[in-house]
């Protein structure tokens, strides 16, 4: 699954660790979940998209939506 | 990236602990059924009793194991986990499996089955640093 995690938190200025300790996991999390090598649950993907302000649809990508 | 290797959450912290002690109990447990059968001279219901007594460590290490899988608040940290509980689980069986057949094919060394648990737990740890190599 595709999403704009990285770029989200360019904007804010955050580092990995900055934004994992936001989210309360570890930053090897967040940096699986950037590169996409880590789909997370829906309550983790809430969590960010109440953390940026936005919605899960805003974030993440689903490639298999045609 | 080294954050992996040590302890990051509390969940964690307590695991490496109970964990600890449970290795501790197993040594104890299974030294003192190990000096009771040979040197004891312990015979019966009393025999069984000293073969069954290493395998509670065992059973309180799984349990340790699933209490911090249920503790672990960091998914992706679980995952990590599970995949090199999976990993020491397919090594150990397979290694074991290999192994009875080459006794019984080519003669090699008898395996105690004694080896078998902390077989486990060294595949286990073999296992770890792969799965981690898979997200870098």
């Amino acid at each position: 699954m595709k999403n704009r995690l990285r770029v989200l938190r360019a904007e804010r200025e955050w580092s990995q660790g900055e934004l994992a300790k936001r989210l309360e996991v570890s930053r090897q999390s967040v940096n699986a979940i950037e590169t996409g090598k880590f789909d997370p649950s829906l309550p983790l993907a809430f969590r960010l998209a109440r953390l940026f302000g936005m919605t899960i649809e805003e974030i993440f990508t689903d490639e298999d939506r045609v | 990236m080294m954050s992996t290797w040590c302890i990051s959450n509390p969940a964690q912290g307590r695991y490496v602990g109970r964990m600890f002690w449970a290795a501790l109990f197993c040594v104890v447990l299974s030294a003192a059924a190990a000096l009771g059968i040979r040197y004891g001279h312990v015979t019966g219901v009393a025999a069984y009793l000293l073969a069954v007594l290493p395998a509670a460590p065992i059973v309180l290490a799984l349990l340790v194991t699933g209490a911090y899988l249920v503790e672990e608040k960091d998914e992706f940290q679980r995952n990590l986990y599970i995949q090199a509980l999976l990993g020491g689980i397919a090594l150990t069986l397979s290694l074991t499996t290999v192994w009875g057949n080459l006794e019984d094919f080519v003669h090699v060394p008898h395996l105690d089955l004694i080896w078998v648990y902390p077989l486990f737990w060294i595949f286990v740890l073999v296992a770890f640093p792969v799965v981690w190599l898979r997200y870098r």
